[in-house]
């Protein structure tokens, strides 16, 4: 081992003393930066691929709309069959329709789903809380939980629905009577907007309210594990947009915005959490300075020995570096730590301070999500190894201009 | 060593000629050494007096290769002295000890050998036979902290001795320990500088140890004598 590294490691753990104060609040100062940073960027992660993950399942990947109407939608979705990376396929209705329960009426969005094709591309059937999306035919409707709750309707409660085309026709007069549908299930997706207004049909009555024929609107696309969404979307657009008058776009670029705000604001934590480890850097440059200072008669002895200034440098850098390691590695740890109670922690928290409900109501979520991407933990690795490494360059440039005589003479 | 034996001036393990030295501070001029000459022969000890403040210190930094002179050529082995040959070289004991705190005596022993290249296993054994030879075999674990002002010397010297130098420089290496201590540490230095045949610059105050040395020098005035 270079002496440098031996030194270092021998001023931050002397011979014979098991608590060094220096060392232990040196690291635990970088530890607590880093804890903050996993867990926060892990937390914000975790609404991110909540998020993400929600309209994937509820739309997925890719979604090819037509100029107008999809007129044909048994040739686009053969000829979807054919792009590489498209897994699976499923034609959808939408619009939104006036509806009423017991003199109550909403106006939510409407969806007709493909019975037959819905479940490989987005598995709504694990979102319905009650009932089951198998009870889903043509005279049965499945309602958001909360539009439910507001309208008070249960399974089995029939609901009349209007739409514009009915609407429409009412107009002029002629009589016409509103669809009846019965509730054969609730669903709950976890996404304020969606739980409270929305309603699942049969794309067969989604047709029929909206006089489509054999039309629909757009067809969503599940794709190959793995895949890109948007090479995927590419795809389809190359081969599919003259000859079928298609258009695909990539979930990712139809949340563009979104998603940009929530990677900013993820950068946003990121950056101002780094301050903390910064903040832990300055500390331990300043102790690392006393250190040099309060030692300047040793630097001075490794001169005599024959130590050359870089070498004496090299070993106040190790030290930064050591630290920043070790602070680093239980920090991550601690973060971990916590992550893996953090639903625990909060349960605690919330009981001691009566605060369940508001969490729940105004948070939609109970549980605290998290997602760990790996490459995060590796910007944070590499970012608080280095700040602490570049904390122990002042007080190593200090101690490599220390000329040897002069540091000897030093009281 | 090849490069040493063709030399002729190999015998001469220091050779320092005309070194002056001037101190400025501010507009202040102080001429501390005016016109040092000195030859050490292998394993020949020297010995430099000299009333405080006569640049004994000053003369010991020049011959260490710590400070560098104003005028003069100074040959380590007939080769112009450099930094990086010190180590190898040369072993130097100052009146404070300088040990470094947070190492166990044989630590800091072994220092000395890794500032000049490595600890392996031969320099580990060395290491533990110098200090049963400065006696303190038994307190090889010790810290600095817990061993007495003469036993912190005895390491320094045990230091010094440890890369087998040509030479060892001692600045007053008693100042700091009492008369029957610094006679003991001082017997030590000259008896292992003896056995190894190590040339010697010793700088005291005290007459008694100045006597052991084969050569007594005086510096007055800025010059050996
Ligand atoms: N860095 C310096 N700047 C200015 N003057 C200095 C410096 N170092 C030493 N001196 C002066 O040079 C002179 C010689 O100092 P030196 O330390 O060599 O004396 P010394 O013979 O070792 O004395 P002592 O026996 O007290 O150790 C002193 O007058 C001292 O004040
Ligand atoms: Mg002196």
């Amino acid at each position: 081992m270079p002496w440098p590294i031996y030194l270092a490691l021998k001023q931050l753990f002397p011979t014979g003393r098991r608590f060094p104060f220096f060392t232990l609040i040196s690291i635990t100062g970088v530890a607590l930066g880093v804890m903050l940073l996993v867990i926060s960027i892990s937390v914000m992660g975790g609404f991110q691929h909540e998020i993400r993950k929600m309209i994937v399942d509820t739309q997925g990947e890719v979604q090819v709309r037509g100029e107008g109407l999809i007129a044909d939608p048994a040739a686009v979705l053969a000829a979807l069959a054919q792009v590489p990376g498209v897994a699976a396929a499923t034609p959808f209705a939408e619009g939104v329709a006036l509806i009423e329960h017991e003199r109550k009426p909403a106006y939510p969005g409407i969806q007709g789903i493909d019975l037959a094709r819905i479940e490989a591309v987005a598995p709504l059937g694990r979102f319905v809380r009650v009932g089951s999306l198998d009870d889903l035919d043509d005279d049965t409707v499945i309602l958001s939980s909360q539009l439910a709750a507001g309208l008070g309707a249960r399974l089995g409660s029939r609901i009349e629905v209007y739409s514009p085309l009915l609407l429409e026709k009412m107009k002029n007069d002629e009589v016409m009577l509103p669809r009846e549908l019965t509730v054969v299930g609730l669903f709950e997706v976890g996404h304020q907007q969606l739980d409270s207004s929305l309603v699942l049909v049969t794309l067969r009555t989604m047709q029929d309210l909206y006089g489509l024929g054999p039309a629909v609107h757009g067809v969503n696309v599940r794709i190959a594990p793995g895949a890109d969404p948007d090479a995927v979307a590419r795809a389809v657009n190359e081969t599919m947009l003259r000859a079928h008058r298609v258009q695909a776009r990539s979930w990712i670029e139809a949340n563009e915005d979104f998603l940009f705000v929530l990677q900013l604001e993820k950068n946003m934590i990121f950056f101002l959490l780094t301050f903390i480890i910064v903040v832990a850097a300055f500390s331990v440059a300043s102790s690392l300075l006393i250190a040099v200072v309060r030692k300047t008669r040793e630097i001075g002895l490794l001169g005599a020995l024959g130590a050359k200034p870089r070498q004496v440098a090299a070993c106040f850098c190790c030290q930064g570096l050591f630290i920043g390691v070790a602070g680093t590695a239980a920090g991550v740890a601690l973060g971990f730590v916590f992550l893996h109670f953090r639903n625990d922690m909060i349960r605690i928290f919330t009981q001691l301070t009566g605060s369940e409900e508001v969490l729940a109501r105004f948070y939609q979520f109970s549980r605290l999500p998290a997602h760990t991407a790996r490459e995060d933990i590796v910007l944070i690795i590499v970012c608080a190894v280095v700040i602490s490494t570049l904390a122990g360059l002042l007080p190593a440039w200090r101690a490599a201009r220390l000329k040897p005589v002069e540091a000897l003479r030093s009281e | 060593m090849p490069a040493t034996a063709l030399n002729p001036a190999s015998s001469s393990v220091l050779s320092a000629d005309g070194l002056r030295k001037t101190y400025l501070s501010g507009v202040q001029r102080l001429q501390v050494l005016s016109d040092v000459s000195l030859e050490v022969a292998a394993g020949e000890s020297v010995s430099i007096r000299g009333e405080s403040g006569s640049g004994k210190s000053t003369l010991i930094n020049l011959l260490a290769g710590l400070d560098a002179p104003d005028v003069g050529r100074l040959l380590w082995f007939g080769q112009p002295a450099t930094p990086d040959r010190r180590a190898e070289f040369l072993g130097i004991v100052f009146q404070s000890f300088y040990l470094i705190p947070e190492m166990d005596a044989l630590a800091n022993v072994l220092m000395a050998a890794r500032i000049r290249g490595g600890a392996g296993a031969a320099e580990r054994s060395r290491a533990r036979d110098l200090l049963g030879r400065v006696g303190l075999a038994e307190r090889a674990t010790h810290l600095p902290a817990q061993l007495s002002g003469g036993e912190r010397q005895r390491v320094a010297v045990a230091r010094a001795l440890m890369n087998a130098p040509k030479l060892v420089l001692a600045d007053e290496p008693t100042g700091n320990l009492d008369e029957r201590t610094g006679d003991a540490v001082i017997e030590l230095l000259l008896g292992l500088c003896r056995e190894t045949g190590t040339a010697l610059v010793l700088v005291t105050h005290n007459v008694a140890h100045a006597a052991k040395c084969a050569h007594q020098l005086t510096l007055r005035d800025g010059t050996l004598c």
